[in-house]
């Protein structure tokens, strides 16, 4: 983006150019054409020109510092983000020296101290009435640590800090060439061809003006940008044609409900007796034909002890099919924590050789068992030894059928044998035990 | 009213509930009747009837519900799914009321049956379906999976299949596996059980046509032969070119006009879920062949899929066709998976004609032929809509129209073929589908990116501009002036119609893709930790994605000997895992080149600084990213001003005191090349790959040259600078940074005729007249 528009740059120039005004009057004129806001881009453009003493005639060069100075003549000279090319240009000794004491003014340096005088001779009349004997010049240090940049400028980063101007000499025009001399301005005839080496400063000057960008010329750095992420075939997308997954129909709206009714009427009588064979035969045809009946059927987990006590053949039957249930963990837990009796252990057995259960399972059962019996000691001699009895059986029945590992539970069981060592059936297990050792 | 028999026998008045019951029974069954013919006016009329006799009963107002879906040619989906919401919420409250006043004799289980809500929500889940969210689909599933024992074995089978079809679009490949794994237990196809199984697994269903693939069967069949002579001829001879494709095409259509099919067998399947037609068997064996598939076990995926053909042989083999077609694809093989393509009939019927051509234009665009996919994919969206338009009492109509997922497709090959805009916009559009996908938005970004990169975006200044250095030539004669401009001003024609491709959408779409990397990649661990899987099997993948080759196929599996079983499943299983977790590697370093490279272009250095150091902290990284996160760290450092730390970066590669070594090799662009497995048949042109995918090692080099000379300059060390910005210049030639900063460099050491000089060696400099005429005075 270039910095300034157009019509600001024809204004600049005429601005520079109107070296027989005075310079208040410019400065004037300047203040009622620019806002603030662009003060800070016409001085940057103004200081480009400045930097090469060639470019701008003398005139137009003390208007364009006087404009520089002005803008920023109610700040701190040292926040005045040109203040140092303007203490260049005043220390510089080729520069003519009435540029230098004018820029001393401008400072209000020692005895340089009526600007406001100059201000009200055009730039013309003040370089007429220059007294060349003036020698009262200061060293670049003293200027600088009076008006000199005590911070240096916040620039954002090293490249811009380091940043070139941009402006080059064309150099095919030979470096000693003096453009202010007249020999070349010849006046070229109308239709004649102009000679080579004229040209025309204005247009120099406006092109720069117009063409300026703020920046300088920096070191550039290589940004290689980004691979794209590879396309792996599977990204683009194969389509398969997918089942055609439908809206269903619920065909059980208003259907008959009375699916397996019979079997659960069954199994409510037989929460609380014995079925007879035909009726255990009757629940057992019914859960065969409809693999899916034992999940409709009515027992529950809280149900299973009634079960098991009165009809375990049926319990073991309906724990079979139930084996992929979720719900299968809740039906052991209830199995496992309801009172030892034969029924229970006959279920547990029966369930072994039918399915495969879960270690932890068994483990627990059995745990159970010996702790039923050992309080059952408080109750009735006759009651436990009775226990005792059947859980060794169980015991037995378990190991031979390789459905328990003894190493997980020779301690426990040891015990318990060693225990009721008085028991006949207790003393045969824990022969079974050591054979097994 | 209360229907429960048992109150009902409570109450003494059975007989008028017999007769109420049967009279209801006798008109739900009316209503079925209805339904099934596509009677859906008389149907809700039925149904309204019901509704009176007994209120509110969930059931009724369930099948109403669909009825009214389909009276109104399935067009409000939204509506259908409120309803069935609230049924499903009015049930489950129904459900709830008889276990609270629980007495012990009572048989709650009845009540649970009337209630029961299994057959809503796999409705709501269908639904979802097919608006494509499949992992909605999947977490509305998951409860009734979860207690799927005591359910029907149709309704288990519809919910298990449409969890194995949501699965494989979720790319799931454990829940897949899961849901896989009850199926096998429950119909025990197994993994390799290889002994010819004649019988099929008809269940109760005396429906023996085949509605349900792609083609009637006795017409595949029929066409088969000659579909295959026909592709024998037209592709052997090397007839692989578009326009024979095409052509065929044509022909197809000309000797068949493309029928619909009759209505009335169509609607006779929407009540009498067409699913159990499907040979369970078969079905299953299919969806090993797409688990293998997905898995990218490429290999036994072949195998499995000649088992499958086996089993279609004498059935509809299209399918065994596709899957195989798809096979070769994967495989490389783009020749034979055009020719199973055709073989396989799809592009006969209209409903799967689009799928067809979208496939083909996979293979194409694996070809390399742009252009060719191109027209292939914008056919395969034509015949979508026109499927939208044409039948709209189908509800699979709405599943069967991919055309999101084939506007994905277009994307992909629009960012390929350098066209940002336009392949934004179709991810924009697949966004709907894919929006929890983190590469969809990595695929955005890098639209952003190109796009800026061709001067495409809003705002200006792009890095097209700086591809060219400008002098201005000012003045004319003794007030000749040069003025160097390297970032340009150029005015963008009618700026207004670009979309919003923006760099800072460039970077929402980064941090949304990696927040939802990360999440994905948060759960990955997390089932880790649950499954024993954890354990990798591969220990000779261990090395980084950079070894080329089949790095992303699946084949180095080793055949069990004998028969497949489940260990070769996990395996395989474990594998995709492992496969998945690097390329989920790759996609986070990718994630954090562009986010720093983003940042820098932001002029966000701090940012850019932060991303390129955790790109560079991630183990195990590629090399192009190291490269990569090395520049971007320097240049964000010396925006920084520590020139220090930009330094030691770059000098990372220094070999001896004045020469770098190449960052990467050329190998590790493999990734960024063709994906094939080694024993593909045919190489792919992969020159038609937009140069801007890659980065060659060489200018990497010459960038490290450059960059190191630029921050010599910077630091004022131009005797250091100048053989380093000499070498540069040497590899990059034409390189317009690097050019200026050789310029600065000469400037700054006061040759400003090598300066202009080297202006004018340089190609890509343009000396333009001032562009002011004199006006002033």
């Amino acid at each position: 983006m270039t910095i300034m528009k157009m019509e600001e740059t024809a204004i600049v120039w005429t601005l520079l150019q109107s070296d027989l005004r005075p310079i208040q009057d410019v400065l004037a004129e300047f203040n009622s054409k620019f806002t603030r806001s662009r003060y800070f881009p016409v001085c940057s453009s103004l200081s480009i020109l400045l930097q090469d003493p060639m470019i701008l005639r003398s005139t137009d060069r003390l208007i364009a510092f006087a404009i520089m100075h002005q803008c920023y003549s109610s700040v701190k000279p040292s926040l005045n983000p040109f203040v140092s090319e303007m203490i260049n240009a005043a220390c510089n000794e080729q520069a003519e020296k009435y540029e230098r004491a004018f820029l001393l003014h401008l400072f209000q340096w020692n005895s340089y101290n009526n600007a406001k005088e100059i201000f009200k001779l055009s730039a013309a009349d003040y370089i007429k009435t220059f007294d060349p004997s003036t020698n009262d010049f200061p060293e670049l240090g003293e200027l600088q640590r009076e008006y000199g940049n005590k911070a240096d400028g916040p620039s954002s980063h090293m490249f811009a800090d380091y940043a070139l101007k941009k402006l080059l000499h064309d150099p095919d025009v030979p470096r000693g060439c003096d453009p202010n001399s007249p020999e070349f301005d010849v006046q070229v005839q109308p239709g004649g061809i102009s000679k080579i080496g004229s040209g025309d400063r204005n247009e120099a000057i406006s092109g720069i003006l117009g063409s300026l960008t703020m920046g300088g010329l920096a070191p550039r750095w290589i940004r290689p940008c980004p691979p794209r992420y590879p396309v792996h075939q599977s990204e683009l997308l194969w389509i398969d044609p997918d089942n055609k997954h439908e809206l269903v129909w619920d065909d059980k709206m208003c259907a008959d409900t009375s699916r397996g009714a019979t079997v659960r009427d069954l199994l409510v009588k037989g929460l609380k007796v014995t079925l007879s064979p035909t009726e255990q035969e009757d629940i057992t045809t019914a859960l065969s034909n409809d693999p899916k009946l034992v999940y409709h059927c009515g027992i529950t987990p809280r149900k299973l002890p009634q079960l098991v006590e009165h009809n375990p053949q049926i319990a073991v039957e309906i724990l079979t099919k139930l084996i992929n249930s979720p719900e299968i963990v809740d039906y052991f837990t209830a199995l496992v924590s309801m009172e030892m009796s034969l029924h229970s252990m006959e279920v547990v057995n029966r369930l072994t050789t039918a399915v495969e259960l879960p270690k932890e399972f068994i483990r627990m059962f059995i745990t159970n068992c010996i702790s039923s019996c050992e309080n059952a000691k408080q109750q009735d001699k006759y009651m436990q030894n009775r226990l005792v009895r059947l859980v060794c059986v169980f015991l037995q029945s378990l190991i031979r059928n390789n459905i328990i590992d003894v190493k997980d539970l020779f301690i426990e069981v040891q015990a318990f044998c060693i225990d009721f060592s008085r028991v006949r059936e207790a003393a045969g297990l824990f022969r079974l035990l050591k054979t097994l050792e | 009213m209360d229907s429960i028999p048992s109150d009902a026998a409570r109450d003494g008045s059975i007989c008028d509930e017999a007769i109420v019951l049967s009279v209801t029974c006798a008109l739900a069954k009316d209503a079925l009747s209805y339904f099934q013919s596509g009677k859906f006016h008389e149907c809700i009329d039925i149904l309204i009837q019901l509704n009176h006799k007994k209120r509110n009963d969930p059931k009724v107002l369930h099948n109403m519900a669909i009825a009214e879906y389909f009276k109104n040619a399935c067009s409000n989906s939204k509506k259908l799914l409120e309803d069935l919401n609230t049924v499903k919420k009015q049930s489950e409250e129904l459900a709830k009321e008889p276990l609270e006043a629980v007495n012990p004799g009572s048989n709650v289980s009845v009540s649970k049956d009337l209630f029961d809500s299994t057959v809503t929500t796999l409705n709501i889940a269908v639904t979802w379906f097919h608006l494509h969210q499949y992992a909605k689909c999947l977490s509305i599933l998951d409860p009734l999976f979860l207690n799927i024992e005591p359910l029907d074995e149709t309704i288990a089978l519809q919910i298990c299949f449409l969890m194995l079809d949501s699965a494989l679009a979720c790319h799931d490949a454990v829940k897949f596996l899961e849901v896989f794994g009850h199926l096998d237990k429950s119909f025990g196809v197994g993994f390799g059980t290889h002994e010819e199984i004649g019988s099929t697994m008809q269940l109760s269903s005396n429906q023996v046509s085949k509605t349900s693939s792609l083609l009637s069967s006795s017409a595949a069949s029929d066409a088969l032969k000659s579909d295959l002579a026909a592709a024998e001829s037209g592709l052997c001879e090397e007839g692989l070119e578009y326009d024979n494709v095409l052509a065929e095409i044509e022909a197809e259509k000309r000797m068949k006009p493309v029928g619909h099919i009759p209505a009335n067998n169509l609607l006779k399947t929407i009540g009498e879920r067409s699913i159990l037609t499907v040979d369970v068997k078969l079905e299953l064996q299919l969806y090993k062949v797409r688990f293998l598939l997905l898995t990218r076990n490429v290999k036994l995926a072949k195998r499995e899929v000649k088992h499958a053909m086996n089993i279609a042989q004498k059935r509809d083999s299209s399918m065994a066709l596709l899957l195989k077609s798809q096979l070769e694809y994967a495989h490389g093989n783009h020749r034979k998976a055009i020719k199973l393509l055709l073989v396989s009939g799809i592009q006969k019927e209209l409903r799967t004609s689009g799928i067809f051509n979208n496939n083909l234009g996979c293979i194409y665009y694996q070809l390399g032929k742009y252009q060719a996919a191109s027209v292939l994919f914008s056919n395969a969206l034509r015949n979508c809509s026109s499927l939208r338009k044409d039948n709209p009492v189908k509800l699979f109509s709405l599943s069967q129209d991919k055309s999101l997922l084939i506007t994905y497709n277009c994307g992909v090959l629009y960012l390929a073929c350098g066209k940002p805009l336009l392949a934004a916009q179709c991810f924009q559009k697949a966004s709907l589908v894919f929006c929890r996908q983190p590469l969809l938005w990595l695929r955005i970004a890098e639209c952003c990116i190109l796009a800026l990169q061709k001067g495409l975006l809003e705002g200006g200044n792009t890095s097209s501009d700086r591809s060219e250095i400008r002098v201005h030539v000012i003045g004319k004669g003794k007030w000749r002036q040069l003025m160097m401009e390297e970032n340009g001003f150029v005015e963008l024609g009618g700026s207004a119609q670009w979309p919003k491709l923006s760099l800072p959408l460039a970077r929402v779409c980064l941090s949304n893709s990696m927040y939802l990397l990360n999440v994905s990649l948060m759960n990955e661990s997390k089932s880790d930790l649950e499954s024993p899987l954890s354990v990798m099997i591969n220990d000779t993948k261990e090395a980084s994605w950079s070894d080329h080759g089949d790095a992303n196929t699946n084949s180095e599996l080793k055949e069990a000997k004998g028969g497949m079983n489940q260990d070769i499943i996990q395996n395989s299983l474990s594998a995709y895992k492992d496969i998945r977790r690097r390329e989920n590697h790759l996609l986070k370093q990718a994630l954090l080149a562009n986010m720093a490279y983003v940042e820098l272009e932001l002029e966000n250095p701090i940012k850019a600084l932060s991303a390129a150091n955790s790109l560079l902290q991630l183990p195990d990284s590629s090399k192009i990213y190291v490269f990569l996160g090395h520049i971007y760290a320097a240049e964000a450092l010396c925006l920084l001003n520590r020139p220090g730390e930009a330094g030691a970066h770059l000098s990372a590669y220094l070999l001896g005191q004045e020469d770098f070594k190449l960052p990467f090799a050329q190998e590790d662009f493999d990734p960024w090349r063709m994906n094939m497995s080694s024993d593909c048949e045919e190489t792919s042109d992969c020159s038609t790959g937009n140069a801007r995918d890659s980065l060659k090692p060489e200018e990497a080099r010459g960038a490290l040259f450059a960059n190191l000379a630029a921050l010599f300059a910077t630091q004022g060390h131009y005797d250091q600078a100048k053989p380093f910005i000499q070498h540069a210049l040497t590899v990059l030639p034409n390189n317009v940074q690097a050019t200026i900063t050789a310029v600065y460099i000469d400037l700054m050491v006061g040759r400003s005729q090598d300066a202009v000089a080297r202006l004018k060696q340089c190609t890509r400099v343009s000396f333009v007249p001032g562009r002011l005429e004199v006006r002033a005075s």
